[in-house]
C-alpha cells in the first residue's frame, strides 16, 4: 500500500481571543491502516499542536461527543475512518451549538434545555412499590421505545437543520424523537393534549420544514423521518380536538 | 487572590455516571441540596458504554428459573475468589432485583420474556408463558444462572438516560465540564473540592456538608483499554492524595476477553453469553479444552488467561498489533446479531470494516474494569476522612474482590448508590458545615501555584504526552494479565523515576483557558501515583488469586493473603505504604471456584 | 413562558398555519394541475381550445379562478412566509449552511423558496395578460410567437418544480410514503406535465409562425 500524505483543514476558534478570527489551519500526516479521525486528532494534539481543542469520550460511537462537521457532513468523528476520506478534509465544528474552541462544542448545554423543555421523564403518580413484581411490558413496546432511546444526544441532527440554524428554540429532529420516546411509553401518563401544550408549534414538530438532514446525517440511525411523521400526525390529531377549557 | 466562584451544598457528588446520579437522585428526594459535577455533560460518562446488562435474580426467563439472592450470592463470591467482604455481597444481591424494578418504574425499557421460543447453544428454550412482559434476562460469564437484565444492546445507556431523567425531574444541580483537583480537607474531615471549570480553565471551590466521589474506572493509565478515554482514575488520586484515605486493591485489574483489535474497544460479554465462540488460528474452539464446565463462560480472569495461555503456546493468530484469536457469532444468524447484538454489529463495521454475520471478529484480552478503588465502608464512608463517601468502579466497596462479574458493575453502580445514597442523606441531615475559609483559601492556593508553575515552567523538560505513553507502556507490559517479580519490580522502579520526573512538566502550548495539555498535564501526576499502587500492590501479593495471577505464585494462598489491600500515599511521600486488612467472610467459607483453578492444558488443541 | 408569549398564547394557532399552508399548497397544485390540461386542449385541436375558454367564460369561470386564487394563493403566501428567512443575516445563514453540508433536500427547499416568489411575480403579470388579453386559439398564440415563450417556459419549469417539490415535502412530513420512492413517483410526474406543457407551448408557438 502507499502511504497518503493527508491534509487537514481545521478551524480554530478560541473564544477567549475573540480577536483572532476564526480561519482554518492547515495539518499533515500520514496516513496509518485503520486510522479513524480520532487518532488523527490525538496525532496531532500530541505531535503536533498542544492547543487543539476537540472532544471525544467513549471513541466508540456510543457517548456522541465527537459529532463535527467532516467535509460539511455532520457525523461522529471518532466512527470516521481516514481510508473513506479525500487527500484533503475539512473539519468544522458543529453549527448551533455554543462553539467553545476549535472543534469543541457545548452540545451538553443545548439538550439539557431540550430535556428540560419537552420534560423529558416518565411523568406518572404512581409510586414505586419495591415489594411487587415489575408492571408487565409487551416486549414489543420496550423495543419502539428502546428505538427511540438510541439517540446518543451527539447533536448531528441539530447541526446540519438548516431550520435550527436559524431558529435558536427549535427542538429540531432530537427533541421530537425525544417526545415520541415518551409518548410511546405507557408509563407516562400525559395526554396528548398535555403534549400538543409542549410540541404542538413552531419551536416544536410544526417547525421543522421537512429537510431531513437529519434523518440523512444521524449516526446511529434513529429513523428520524418516521418519529417527525408520528409525532406529527400524533400532534396534529389533538390539535384538531383541541378544545379550550 | 484573584477572584473565584464557590458553590455552597449539601451534597456534592463529583461524578455524574450510574453511581453518582443515583446516590444524587437518593440524597436529592430527601429533600437534600445536591450539586454534580462531571468531566463531561452527565449522559456521556462511561456508564452509557455498558452494553451487556445488569445482574439480578429476579428468576422470571426459563433459563433463570430457580434463581433467588441466595445463588446470585454465591455466584458473586465464587467470582470475587472470595476476595470480596461477604457482608457488602449479601445486601447487595438482596437489593439488585429492588433496584432493577425501580429502574423500570423511572423508564428503563428493559427487554421483556416473549412467548416466542428461541434457541441458545443448539437447544430450544420454550418460555414459560406465565412470564410474558416480565423482565428477561441472558446469560454472562461466571454465572450459574441466567439472571443479566439487559436492553437490547443498550443496558448502560438507557439506565444513564432514565437515571439522568430522574436528575432532571428532580431540579438537580448539574455542573459539567467541571474536574475536580483536590478535596478540601484538614486530614479528619472532608469539606468539599477545589475544581477546574474545563470550559474557561477557571478554579471554583465547591463546599459541602458530605463530598462523594463516584468518579469511576482508571482503564486509561493502560492505555490499551475498553474504557472511555476520561476514565483516568481521577478520582482515585483525589482520594489518595489527601495522604490519609487509601485505595483497596488496587491490584485486582479485570481484562476482558474480548478488546476489538486494534482499537480495543469492547465487544460485550453478551456476544458469548448469546452463544457466540472462540476459535484460535486453526479455527479449532479452544474454550471447552480449558474449562469443559463453563467453556466461553467462565468467569473474565479466566477466560481471558486461557486466551493469553493458548496464543502463548503458538495458536494466535499473527497481525501487526499483536497475536489475537477469533470469536465467532455467525451461527446465531442475521436477524439476532442485527437485533440483540446491533452494537456489537455496528462497531465491527465501523470501527474494522468487518460484517460479524459473514466474518470472524478479531479479539484479545484487554483491559476493563478496576476491582479496585476508594476504600470504604459498608455504608459508602471511605476509610480515614469523615464526610466523604465513594461508591460505583471508583469505590472498593468491596463487592467484587479480585474478580468481578460481567453485569454485577452496573448492578453495583444503582444498588450502591440506593443504599450509599440513603446513608449518604441520613448522614448529611445531621451534619453541619463549618469550615474555615483560611482552609479553603490554603487548597484553593495550592491548586492556583499548581497552574501557575505549569504555565510558567514552558521550558519544562517533559511533556505530559510522552510520559503519560511511558506510563501507558509500563503497566501494559510489567502489570497485565500475568505478572511476576522482575517485571513487577522493573514496573515499580519505573514509575517511581516517571513520578520523580512528572514534576518537571513543562506546557509546549500557553496553557490558557481550557487548555487540553494543561488538562492533561494537572491530570498525569496523580495517575502516576494511582499506577504506582497498583503495580507495588501486585509486587507486593505472592499468591495468584481472581485476576491477579503471579506465574511464580500460581496458586492462591489463603493462609496467608486472605486479605485486601490498602494503598495509601503519605504526604510528601514517593511511594505509596501498603497496608492489610482481613476480609469479610460470614458465609461462605474459601473454597474452589470450579474453573480456572487447575493449570490444565489444552488437551485436544495439543497436536 | 415569558410574559409576551403568555398574552398571546393560542396553542393551535401554529398548528392552524401549518394545516392552512398544507391545504393551501395542495389546492394550488391541483389547480395547476387542473389548468395545465385545459391549456393541453390544444393537443386535441383548436376548436376544442376555443370551445373550453367560451365555456369558461359563460359560467363566469375566469373571475371565479381569479377569485380562488387571490384567496388560496394569499394563504398560501400568508402562510409560507413565517418560513422564509427574513433578516439578511438569516439568508446569509441558510445559504451558508446549505453550501456547507452538501445536502440534496435542504437546497430543494432554498430553491422552493426561490421559485415561490419567482412564481408569485410571474403569475401576477401572466393572469394580467390573459385577462385583459383575452383566451382565444389566436390571442394565444400570437403572445407565445410574440416573446411570450420563453417567460411561459420559465414559468412552467418554476411552477411545475415548486409544485412537485412542495408534494414531496407533504408526503415526508406526514410520512405517508418511503423518501426514496417518493422521489421517483414526482420525477416521473414533473417529467410527464414538464413535457406536456412544452409540446403544448412548441405547438401554440409553431401556430403563431403560421397565423
Ligand atoms: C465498554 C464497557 C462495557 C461495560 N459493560 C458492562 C456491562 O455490560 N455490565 C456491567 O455490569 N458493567 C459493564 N461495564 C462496567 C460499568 O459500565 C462501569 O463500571 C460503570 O458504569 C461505572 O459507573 P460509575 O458511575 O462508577 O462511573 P462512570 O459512569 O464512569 O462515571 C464517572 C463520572 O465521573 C466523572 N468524573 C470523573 N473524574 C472526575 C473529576 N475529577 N471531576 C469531576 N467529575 C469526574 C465523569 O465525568 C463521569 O460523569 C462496562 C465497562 C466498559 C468499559
Ligand atoms: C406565489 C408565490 C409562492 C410562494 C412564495 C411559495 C412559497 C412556498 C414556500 C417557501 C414553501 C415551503 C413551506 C414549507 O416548507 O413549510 C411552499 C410550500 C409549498 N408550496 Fe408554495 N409558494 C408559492 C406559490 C405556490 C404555488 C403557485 C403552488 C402550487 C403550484 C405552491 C405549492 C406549494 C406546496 C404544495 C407547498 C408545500 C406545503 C407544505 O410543505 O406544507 N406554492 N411554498
Ligand atoms: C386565472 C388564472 C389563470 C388563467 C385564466 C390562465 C390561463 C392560461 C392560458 C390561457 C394559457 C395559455 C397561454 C396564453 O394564453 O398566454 C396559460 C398558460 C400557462 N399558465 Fe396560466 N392561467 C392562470 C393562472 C396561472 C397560474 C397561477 C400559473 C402558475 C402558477 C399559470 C401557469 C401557466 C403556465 C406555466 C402556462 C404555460 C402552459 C404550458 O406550457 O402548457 N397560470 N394560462
Ligand atoms: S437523533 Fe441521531 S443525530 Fe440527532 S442527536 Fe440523536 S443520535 Fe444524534
Ligand atoms: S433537518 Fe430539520 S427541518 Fe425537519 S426534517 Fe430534519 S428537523
Ligand atoms: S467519542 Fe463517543 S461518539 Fe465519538
Amino acid at each position: 500500500m502507499i502511504e497518503r500524505e493527508l491534509t487537514f483543514r481545521i478551524m480554530r476558534y478560541n473564544p477567549d481571543e475573540p480577536e483572532k478570527k476564526p480561519h482554518l489551519q492547515e495539518f499533515h500526516l500520514t496516513e496509518e491502516p485503520g486510522m479513524s479521525l480520532f487518532v488523527v486528532l490525538n496525532k496531532l494534539r500530541e505531535e503536533q499542536d498542544p492547543t487543539l481543542r476537540f472532544d471525544f469520550v467513549c471513541r466508540a460511537s456510543i457517548c456522541g461527543s465527537c459529532g463535527m462537521l467532516v467535509n460539511g457532513r455532520p457525523t461522529l468523528a471518532c466512527k470516521t475512518l481516514t481510508k473513506d476520506l479525500p487527500d484533503v478534509t475539512t473539519l468544522l465544528p458543529l453549527p448551533v451549538f455554543k462553539l467553545l474552541g476549535d472543534l469543541s462544542v457545548d452540545t451538553g448545554v443545548w439538550f439539557r434545555d431540550m430535556s428540560f423543555r419537552t420534560e423529558s421523564w416518565v411523568h406518572t403518580d404512581e409510586t414505586f412499590d419495591p415489594d411487587a413484581p415489575e408492571k408487565r411490558m409487551d416486549n414489543a413496546v420496550a423495543l419502539e421505545i428502546y428505538e427511540a432511546e438510541r439517540c446518543i444526544e451527539c447533536g448531528c441532527c441539530i447541526g446540519g437543520c438548516a431550520t435550527a440554524n436559524i431558529k435558536p428554540d427549535f427542538i429540531g429532529a432530537a427533541g421530537v424523537n425525544r417526545v415520541a420516546r415518551f409518548m410511546v411509553d405507557p408509563r407516562d401518563k400525559r395526554t396528548e393534549r398535555e403534549y400538543f401544550e409542549v410540541v404542538g408549534n413552531e419551536d416544536g414538530v410544526f417547525g421543522c420544514i421537512g429537510l431531513m438532514a437529519c434523518d440523512d446525517n444521524c449516526p446511529v440511525g434513529v429513523p428520524l423521518r418516521d418519529q417527525l411523521a408520528y409525532v406529527r400526525r400524533k400532534m396534529a390529531s389533538a390539535g384538531w380536538r383541541y378544545q379550550k377549557v | 487572590m484573584s477572584r473565584y466562584d464557590s458553590f455552597v451544598t449539601d451534597v456534592l457528588v463529583i461524578g455524574a455516571g450510574l453511581a453518582g446520579e443515583r446516590a444524587a437522585v437518593e440524597a436529592a428526594t430527601q429533600g437534600l441540596n445536591v450539586i454534580l459535577l462531571s468531566l463531561v455533560p452527565p449522559r456521556r460518562s462511561h456508564s452509557s458504554a455498558a452494553q451487556g446488562g445488569m445482574q439480578a435474580a429476579l428468576g422470571n426467563s426459563a433459563m433463570g428459573k430457580g434463581d433467588s439472592p441466595d445463588v446470585h450470592f454465591a455466584d458473586t463470591v465464587k467470582g470475587s475468589d472470595w476476595g470480596c467482604d461477604q457482608d457488602v455481597a449479601r445486601l447487595f444481591v438482596e437489593t439488585a432485583p429492588i433496584a432493577v424494578r425501580e429502574m423500570a418504574h423511572w423508564g428503563v425499557p428493559w427487554t421483556r420474556v416473549t412467548k416466542d421460543e428461541h434457541v441458545y447453544d443448539g437447544k430450544v428454550i420454550h418460555e414459560d408463558p406465565a412470564n410474558a412482559g416480565l423482565i428477561t434476562a441472558r446469560n454472562f460469564g461466571g454465572t450459574a444462572k441466567w439472571r443479566t437484565c439487559y436492553t437490547s444492546d443498550g443496558a448502560g445507556h438507557t439506565l444513564l438516560y432514565t437515571l439522568d431523567s430522574m436528575v432532571l425531574r428532580l431540579g438537580i444541580t448539574v455542573h459539567d465540564r467541571v474536574e475536580a483537583l483536590s478535596l478540601i480537607h484538614d486530614s479528619e474531615r472532608c469539606y468539599g473540592a477545589v475544581a477546574r471549570c474545563l470550559r474557561t480553565g477557571e478554579l471554583r471551590v465547591y463546599t459541602a456538608k458530605t463530598t462523594v466521589i463516584a468518579t469511576g474506572g482508571y482503564g486509561r493509565l493502560y492505555g490499551a483499554s475498553t474504557n472511555a478515554i476520561i476514565n483516568e482514575g481521577s478520582g482515585l488520586s483525589l482520594a489518595l492524595d489527601t495522604g490519609v484515605v487509601p485505595l483497596g486493591n488496587m491490584e485486582a485489574v479485570q481484562f476482558h476477553p474480548t478488546g476489538l483489535v486494534p482499537s480495543w474497544i469492547l465487544i460485550t460479554e453478551g456476544a458469548r453469553g448469546d452463544g457466540g465462540y472462540l476459535l484460535d488460528k486453526n479455527l479449532h474452539r479452544f474454550m471447552p479444552d480449558y474449562e469443559p464446565a463453563k467453556k466461553e463462560l467462565a468467569s473474565r480472569d479466566v477466560v481471558s488467561r486461557r486466551i493469553m495461555q493458548h496464543i502463548r503456546a503458538g495458536y494466535g493468530v499473527e497481525s501487526p498489533y499483536g497475536d489475537h484469536v477469533w470469536l465467532d457469532i455467525r451461527h446465531l444468524g442475521a436477524e439476532h446479531i442485527n437485533t440483540n447484538l446491533r452494537e456489537i454489529a455496528t462497531i465491527c463495521k465501523n470501527f474494522r470494516g468487518i460484517d460479524p454475520v459473514k466474518d470472524l471478529i478479531p479479539v484479545r484480552p484487554t483491559q476493563h474494569y478496576g476491582m479496585g478503588g476508594v476504600r470504604t465502608n459498608i455504608d459508602g464512608q471511605a476509610y480515614g476522612l469523615k464526610n466523604l463517601f465513594a461508591l460505583g468502579e471508583a469505590a472498593c466497596w468491596d463487592l467484587h474482590g479480585f474478580n468481578r462479574l460481567g453485569g454485577n458493575s452496573l448492578a453495583e453502580t444503582v444498588v450502591a448508590g440506593k443504599i450509599i445514597g440513603e446513608q449518604i442523606a441520613k448522614f448529611t441531615a445531621e451534619a453541619s458545615l463549618d469550615v474555615k475559609s483560611s482552609l479553603v483559601e490554603e487548597h484553593l492556593q495550592r491548586q492556583m501555584d499548581r497552574v501557575t508553575r505549569l504555565r510558567e515552567s514552558r521550558d519544562g523538560t517533559e511533556y505530559v504526552y510522552d510520559l503519560r505513553r511511558e506510563m501507558e507502556q509500563i503497566l501494559s507490559h510489567h502489570v497485565g494479565i500475568f505478572r511476576s517479580e522482575d517485571s513487577l519490580q522493573d514496573a515499580v522502579n519505573q514509575l517511581s523515576d516517571l513520578h520523580e520526573r512528572a514534576q518537571r512538566l513543562g506546557l509546549r502550548g500557553g496553557g490558557h483557558g481550557g487548555d487540553p495539555e494543561l488538562d492533561a498535564a494537572l491530570r498525569l501526576p496523580g495517575m502516576i501515583r494511582v499506577a504506582y499502587c497498583i503495580a507495588k500492590g501486585a509486587l507486593a501479593r505472592k499468591e495468584s488469586r481472581g485476576s491477579h495471577f503471579r506465574e511464580d505464585f500460581p496458586h492462591r494462598d489463603d493462609a496467608n493473603w486472605l486479605n485486601r489491600t490498602l494503598a495509601y500515599w503519605p504526604e510528601g511521600a514517593d511511594e505509596p505504604e501498603l497496608r492489610y486488612e482481613p476480609v469479610k467472610i460470614t458465609e461462605s467459607p474459601p473454597g474452589d471456584r470450579g474453573y480456572g483453578e487447575a493449570t490444565r492444558g489444552p488437551d485436544s488443541a495439543k497436536p | 413562558m415569558k410574559l409576551q408569549k403568555a398574552l398571546s398564547y393560542s396553542p393551535r394557532a401554529d398548528f392552524i398555519v401549518e394545516v392552512i399552508q398544507m391545504v393551501s399548497g395542495l389546492l394550488l397544485v391541483l389547480f395547476l394541475w387542473t389548468h395545465m390540461l385545459f391549456v393541453a386542449s390544444i393537443l386535441i385541436g383548436s376548436n376544442a381550445f376555443n370551445s373550453l375558454s367560451l365555456f369558461m367564460e359563460k359560467n363566469y369561470l375566469l373571475p371565479a379562478a381569479i377569485v380562488f386564487l387571490v384567496l388560496v394563493g394569499g394563504a398560501h403566501i400568508g402562510a409560507v412566509i413565517r418560513r422564509i428567512p427574513s433578516r439578511w443575516a438569516e439568508q446569509k445563514i441558510v445559504w451558508k449552511h446549505a453550501k456547507l453540508i452538501h445536502h440534496a433536500d435542504t437546497w430543494s427547499w432554498l430553491f422552493q423558496s426561490v421559485t415561490g416568489a419567482a412564481i408569485l411575480a410571474l403569475a401576477i403579470i401572466h393572469i394580467a395578460v390573459v385577462t385583459y388579453g383575452g383566451i382565444d386559439v389566436i390571442y394565444s398564440s400570437g403572445r407565445i410567437k410574440h416573446g411570450f415563450l420563453v417567460f411561459y417556459a420559465v414559468l412552467l419549469l418554476l411552477a411545475e418544480y415548486h409544485a412537485s417539490v412542495g408534494l414531496y415535502r407533504i408526503f415526508v412530513k406526514w410520512g405517508w410514503v418511503k423518501r426514496h420512492k417518493l422521489h421517483w413517483v414526482l420525477g416521473v410526474i414533473s417529467v410527464l406535465t414538464v413535457g406536456i406543457g412544452a409540446t403544448v407551448l412548441w405547438i401554440f408557438f409553431t401556430m403563431g409562425v403560421h397565423a
